[in-house]
């Protein structure tokens, strides 16, 4: 059965390199775009998904990768990978700031501070015009060249699903799940839980920074309301909870289905978009709260390493 | 060794100037009608709550205002009245997050304290899915994991049936033969009364009587505080 | 720094009063949701906005007076927070917290998404109001005084409603305690569909007063569901009396800052806040129960 499966992710992975030999500007556009959700969903699985603290600002890391990048690229002429990985270290920085105050709080608290940090974040940067543009946002030098992008979205994505599976094989793992299970006896049994919040809450944030200054190069103009949406996190939480959250292919089964659910919905539904996750988010909750793969997971015994 | 020293702590209603003071070795008890704070004073000595008054010394250094996780290294570990284990981890790994050592070590001692309590079948099994006694064992050995010097234990008793409590009792007394330190917590009398050497009463929080448990069970003021009021 | 002169200083404190009863009158409604059921109820500034545009369209099309609207916003919502505990909530009740988080999250999203598409998301306003009432040196524009009259009232009847009722003496013996209260013979699922009911209809009555005050349009709850949440957090969780209190405090630290600091770092001034409340005292200010 494992020999199959990856056999399978063999093929797909030199079937995905090769294809931007073949495939048009469309489409190499759209499977950059999925790589982007694969690496979101499996950075927000990191914190929410193990630890169970539930983070509804995670957009905010990715719309600082992308000013980060933006800045970098236009005030002080950074070539575009180091300023993308520039927007993930300063993501990182970011996720410190808020983790250091946040994380001590127990976890539905820490979702209510979540909350906020979205409206903070864009009155920071409508307040900070001169470096950031403000409301009317950066533009980049346009880079015709989806095709390196893609690749790297899609490197990102693997090197997250990857670390996805190291933690969730190790004892770092196994000690973040603990929080999620019963935060009072892991303090107990002598885990640290502020210091693994708080490592996997960087961890969690690394993925998005970089992805947002991937997405902003690509796109080549930011402004606040276009890296700080809400329904940026909204799917986010979407993907990881219909897939499976805490598992390791789950966010992953998560934005592929959802990204092609929304590739064809989005051409003739635009605005019922909120509704559509709202409503699968509700029904995940009350029918399936552990996600496609959890469910599978359960009915067939599988190993947690799925 | 040392004195373990768990000295006066003025506790907000739940617990009032209580002092203890508990020597290696030894199996000593801890009971009172319900509300009377045993289970705040395990929660002050183990950090999960703070004491607003008076002191814990645990090996001649004070451990009051210390979190959990370092109260645990401590060396005191405890157990909880209602189970704490982790229910989607398996019975092994409830037990391998609990070191540091490293992997092979850890899991050599972990399959050992499964085996300690006959539990090494179920070592793959997730903790949800074992009974209730089993699950208790699994939370008694975890607890044992880092080898502590002081084990508190919240009513273990609690639910367990007769074979799987002397096989309990018989785990507690093993480790007091091999010089560590037991306070538990119990309802149950007769577990009380046949395993420990010093048992405290506590009463509305403040601790009424201490001593051996013969002369416990004919002191006046337990009984009346067990069926007077 | 220009001077700050008494009469500055005694404007912004009786504006932060005004505002603040507002605040507490609906995070109340929060509080009850969380007391009562340890529910977290993160769209409960979605059931504020559709008492706003409840207020909107009255008035838009009866030509309604807004206060008046309230005796149909709140009894709708009222209504709608029952659909919505006995559908939904119910079921996740005693689920981890997550559980409840992440429902009420989806519900809102919706309800959002649905206003828009019902509402556009076009900015609304009820013009019924304008101009200040003056007194000595001070100056406050008429409905934010007239929406504090009102909110005093409804909070003081919901306090009434809590203290002296037989149904509200048993929702608070569910706050403290179901178990108990289930044994004393309390239906406890009504308590909770009477919570939820109550709480969105305290939510609407707060979307009522603000609708003469502020632009309407679908997404305008969320600011308020955070600072409903701040204020239950500087009241201590669970505390009922605490919002009040929480709702004033808020009220005052807004108005005092915007005399300090620009209107764009006021939001700010929020977030900080509550997560230096929670820092230091994540039970709340007072004395309230943690989760």
């Amino acid at each position: 059965m494992k020999r199959w499966f990856f056999a399978g992710l063999a093929v797909s992975l030199v079937v995905l390199a090769v294809y931007p030999l073949q495939g048009t500007g469309y489409g190499i556009r759209t499977m950059l775009q999925l790589f982007m959700w694969i690496a979101l969903a499996q950075s927000w699985n990191l914190i929410s998904g193990l630890t169970g603290y539930v983070s509804f600002g995670h957009v905010a890391f990715f719309g600082m990768g992308a000013y980060t990048t933006a800045i970098l690229v236009t005030k002080l002429g950074w070539p575009w990978l180091a300023a993308c990985l520039a927007g993930g270290v300063m993501a990182m920085v970011l996720a410190l700031v808020i983790g250091w105050p946040c994380l001590r709080l127990k976890g539905p608290y820490f979702a209510i501070a979540m909350l906020g940090l979205n409206e903070v974040l864009r009155v920071i940067v409508s307040y900070y015009e001169g470096l950031t543009g403000g409301g009317s946002g950066l533009s980049m030098p346009t880079l015709h060249a989806s095709v390196p992008i893609y690749y790297a979205m899609g490197l990102v994505a693997l090197l997250v699903t990857a670390l996805t599976y190291v933690i969730i094989t190790s004892r770092f793992g196994l000690r973040l799940m603990t929080i999620r299970e019963d935060e009072v006896a892991a303090e107990a049994m002598g885990i640290d839980t502020f210091r693994y919040k708080l490592y996997a809450f960087l961890l969690s944030a690394a993925a998005p920074g970089i992805v947002g200054g991937l997405a902003a190069r690509d796109q080549g103009y930011i402004e606040p309301m276009s890296v700080f949406p809400l329904i940026t996190t909204i799917t986010m939480i979407v993907m990881v909870l219909f897939g499976g959250k805490g598992t390791i292919w789950g966010p992953v089964l998560g934005a592929v289905l959802l990204f092609t659910f929304q590739e064809i919905v989005w051409a003739r539904f635009i605005y019922l978009h909120q509704l559509f996750f709202g409503a699968i988010i509700v029904a995940v909750v009350l029918l399936m709260p552990r996600g496609i793969l959890g469910v599978l997971q359960q009915k067939y015994n599988l190993p947690r390493t799925i | 060794m040392v004195d373990r020293v768990v000295k006066r702590f003025g506790g907000v209603t739940a617990v009032n100037k209580v002092s203890l003071s508990l020597e290696a070795g030894c199996i000593y008890g801890l009971i009172g009608p319900n509300g009377s704070g045993k289970t705040t004073l395990f929660n002050c000595i183990t950090g999960v709550d703070q004491a607003d008054e008076g002191q814990i010394r645990f090996k001649g250094q004070r451990i009051d205002g210390l979190k959990p996780h370092q109260i645990f290294h401590q060396g005191i570990g405890r157990t909880f009245q209602i189970i704490r284990v982790f229910p989607e981890l398996t019975a092994l790994e409830n037990l391998l997050v609990v070191t540091t050592d490293d992997y092979a070590a850890a899991r050599a001692r972990a399959e050992h304290l499964l085996g300690f309590v006959k539990l090494e079948r179920l070592a793959g099994e997730y903790a949800g899915n074992l009974s209730y006694g089993q699950q208790k064992l699994v939370e008694f050995v975890r607890v044992l994991m880092t080898d502590p010097e002081l084990v508190l234990l919240d009513e273990p008793a609690a639910g367990v049936n007769r074979t799987l409590l002397n096989e309990l009792l018989g785990a507690v007394r093993t480790l007091r033969d091999r010089g560590k330190t037991v306070l538990l917590v119990e309802h149950d009398m007769k577990v009380v009364m046949g395993l420990c050497e010093t048992v405290f009463v506590l009463d509305h929080g403040e601790k009424l009587a201490e001593g051996p448990p013969g002369v416990i069970q004919t002191d006046e003021r337990v009984i009346e505080a067990y069926f007077g009021r | 720094m220009f001077v700050i002169t008494p009469a500055m200083v005694g404007q912004v404190v009786i504006s932060g009063l005004l505002a603040g009863a507002l605040y507490a009158m609906v995070a109340l409604g929060l509080g009850l949701i969380f007391g009562v059921m340890r529910v977290l109820n993160v769209a409960h500034g979605t059931l504020l906005m559709l008492g706003a545009y409840t207020t909107f369209w009255l008035f838009h099309w009866f030509g309604l007076n807004p206060y008046l609207s309230l005796l149909v916003s709140m009894p709708a919502l009222f209504l709608v927070g029952v659909v919505l505990q006995s559908l939904l909530v119910r079921r996740v009740v005693d689920a981890p917290e997550l559980s409840s988080l992440l429902l009420m999250f989806g519900v809102g999203i919706a309800l959002v998404n649905v206003t828009q598409l019902a509402f556009t998301s076009d900015l609304r306003s009820v013009e019924y109001l304008t101009g200040s009432f003056v007194l000595g040196p001070f100056a406050f524009s008429k409905s934010r005084v007239i929406a504090f009259a009102f909110a005093m009232a409804i909070t003081a009847g919901a306090f009434w409603f809590l203290q002296k009722t037989r149904l509200g003496k048993a929702l608070r013996a569910v706050s403290q305690s179901r178990e108990v209260a289930q044994v004393c013979g309390i239906n406890v699922q009504q308590i909770h569909m009477l919570a939820f009911g109550l709480a969105s209809a305290l939510a609407a009555a707060g979307g009522t007063l603000v609708a003469v005050m502020v632009a309407i349009q679908p997404e305008m709850g969320q600011v308020y569901t955070f600072k409903s949440f701040l204020v239950i957090v500087l009241g201590g969780a669970g505390n009922y009396p605490g919002a009040l209190v929480g709702g004033l405090l808020l009220g005052l630290v807004e108005q005092l800052s915007s005399l300090f600091l620009t209107t764009q770092v006021n939001e700010a001034v929020a977030y900080i806040l509550l997560v230096l409340v929670l820092l230091v005292r994540p039970t709340g200010l007072l004395k309230g129960r943690s989760s």
